[in-house]
C-alpha cells in the first residue's frame, strides 16, 4: 500500500468514525496543516449527506410489515384469552387464602404480563439495566430522580442475591422503578408500584410463560418479582427482600 | 415448518425492528421494490429458521446480513434486470410535473442532485453499492461490514474510497 493510499483510507476513516482518539487527533492535525485535506474531508462529508438524502431508509410497505409480523405472532395462544385465565388463577388463589368472602383486588394481571414481557424484552435485547452498578448507594439515587417512588434499593449479596442495577419501566402510563438481582446466571426483577386497594401481607404467586412471578405489598406499595428462577428460590429471594426493606425502615437514617 | 415460540419471540424482537433498514437495503441491491419484497420475505424466514438455535448480538447487523445474502442468492437468480417502478419514477420528479412554487427551482435542484446520486448509485458494482449503503445509510461499522459482506477490513475501505470517487465524480459534474 502507497503513502497516498494509506492516507486516503485515514481520511475515509476519520468520516466514518473509525479512527481511535489519537488517530483521530493526528488527523485533526493534518487538517489543520493542509487545507487541501480539510477541503477535501468537507467534500466528502456533503457527498456522504446527499448520499444519505438520496437513499434514505425507507417505511417497508405495510402490506410486507403485517405479513412479516406475523410471521413472529405467537401462534396457538391469542392475545385476550390469557387474562381472565390468569385472572380466574388468582382469584381462585384468593379464595384459597380465605378471605371470608371478602373480595379483595384481584392483582390486575396486565402488571404481571407487562412485566414479564419487559423481562423477555431484557433477556432477549441483552440491555437489562439503565445503570449498572452493584452499589445501592448509586442505583438508588438515580432511580429517584427518575421515578415518582423512593425506591427501596435494598442489598441482597449478603443472601446471595447480588445487585446488578436498576432501570426504569413504563407500565400503563406509570413509571416504575426496577431493580435487578442476580443468582447464578439469572435474574430477578422487581419493580415497585403504587399501592392499588388494600395492603396485603399474602404474597401471590403466579406463572407466565414459564416465568414465575410474586407480588406483595408493604403499607405504602406494591412489589412485582419476576424472574427465571425457580419458585422456591424466588420465596427465597422475597423473604430476603421483605425483611431487608423492614430493617431499612426501622433504621432510616442509620446509613 | 412451523418455528417454535422461542423463535418467534426472538424474531419479533430481533428482526421486526430492522424490517425498514432491511426493505432499504434489499431495494437499493435489487432496484425496485417488488423483488426488494421477495427479498425480505426469504430474509425473515431465513432469520426466523437461524432464532430457533441462534442467539444475536448485533441485530441490525445481524438482519441486514442475512438481508444481503438473500439479496444475492436473489439477484444471480434473476436474469434482467427489473425497471424501477413507479414509486420511484415519482419521487424521481420523472413522472409528475414539479409543482411550482417559492422553492421548486431549489427542489428541482435537489432532486436532481438525488436523482443523479441515485443513478450512479444504481451503476455501482454490486461489492462497492452494498459496502457504501451499509456504511452511509445504515450506519455499520468496518468490522460488521467485513463479517457481512466476507471481506478483510482492508477490502472493506478500499471498496468505500472507491465507492465514494465514484459518486463523488457525479456530484462535482453537476455543480
Amino acid at each position: 500500500m502507497t503513502e497516498a493510499d494509506d492516507k486516503a483510507l485515514r481520511l475515509h476513516a476519520a468520516l466514518d468514525g473509525e479512527l481511535d482518539a489519537a488517530g483521530m487527533l493526528a488527523f485533526e492535525r493534518a487538517c489543520a496543516e493542509d487545507p487541501a485535506l480539510a477541503a477535501e474531508f468537507a467534500r466528502l462529508e456533503s457527498v456522504e449527506e446527499a448520499l444519505r438524502r438520496a437513499a434514505p431508509i425507507e417505511p417497508a410497505p405495510a402490506h410486507l410489515r403485517a405479513r412479516m409480523a406475523a410471521l413472529g405472532a405467537p401462534q396457538r395462544r391469542r392475545f385476550w384469552s390469557a387474562p381472565p385465565r390468569a385472572l380466574a388463577a388468582s382469584l381462585l388463589l384468593g379464595a384459597f387464602l380465605g378471605y371470608g368472602g371478602a373480595l379483595l383486588r384481584p392483582a390486575p394481571p396486565q402488571d404481571e404480563r407487562a412485566l414479564v414481557s419487559a423481562f423477555m424484552r431484557t433477556q432477549i435485547g441483552g440491555q437489562s439495566v439503565d445503570v449498572a452498578t452493584s452499589d445501592r448507594h448509586v442505583v438508588k439515587p438515580w432511580l429517584a430522580t427518575r421515578a415518582p417512588l423512593a425506591v427501596a434499593a435494598v442489598d441482597l449479596a449478603s443472601a446471595g442475591f447480588p445487585l446488578i442495577g436498576g432501570r426504569v419501566e413504563a407500565l400503563d402510563g406509570r413509571i416504575a422503578p426496577t431493580l435487578v438481582y442476580r443468582r447464578r446466571e439469572h435474574r430477578i426483577e422487581v419493580t415497585e408500584l403504587p399501592l392499588s386497594g388494600r395492603a396485603s401481607e399474602n404474597i401471590e404467586t403466579s406463572r407466565f410463560d414459564g416465568y414465575h412471578v410474586a407480588r406483595w405489598s408493604d403499607f405504602d406499595r406494591s412489589y412485582v418479582a419476576v424472574t427465571d428462577l425457580p419458585e422456591t428460590e424466588l420465596a427465597d429471594f422475597v423473604a430476603a427482600f421483605r425483611a431487608a426493606v423492614a430493617a431499612e425502615r426501622e433504621e432510616p437514617r442509620a446509613k | 415448518m412451523t418455528a417454535s415460540e422461542l423463535a418467534r419471540r426472538r424474531f419479533t424482537a430481533v428482526a421486526l425492528p430492522h424490517l425498514d433498514a432491511a426493505y432499504s437495503l434489499a431495494k437499493s441491491l435489487a432496484g425496485n421494490g417488488a423483488d426488494a419484497e421477495d427479498i425480505v420475505q426469504e430474509a425473515c424466514l431465513r432469520a426466523l429458521t437461524a432464532l430457533e438455535t441462534q442467539q444475536v448480538e448485533k441485530p441490525r447487523a445481524w438482519m441486514l446480513t442475512i438481508t444481503r445474502n438473500a439479496a444475492l442468492t436473489f439477484l444471480s437468480r434473476r436474469a434482467p434486470p427489473s425497471p424501477a417502478d413507479v414509486g420511484d419514477l415519482e419521487r424521481d420528479g420523472r413522472l409528475s410535473a414539479a409543482e411550482p412554487g417559492p422553492d421548486a427551482e431549489a427542489r428541482l435542484i435537489a432532486a436532481d442532485e438525488s436523482s443523479a446520486l441515485r443513478g450512479a448509485l444504481a451503476e455501482l458494482p454490486l461489492a462497492l453499492r452494498e459496502t457504501l449503503l451499509m456504511r452511509a445509510v445504515h450506519g455499520l461499522s468496518y468490522r460488521d461490514i467485513a463479517a457481512a459482506t466476507a471481506a478483510p477490513v482492508g477490502t472493506v475501505m478500499s471498496r468505500l474510497a472507491r465507492a465514494r470517487a465514484a459518486l463523488s465524480q457525479v456530484l462535482g459534474g453537476k455543480k
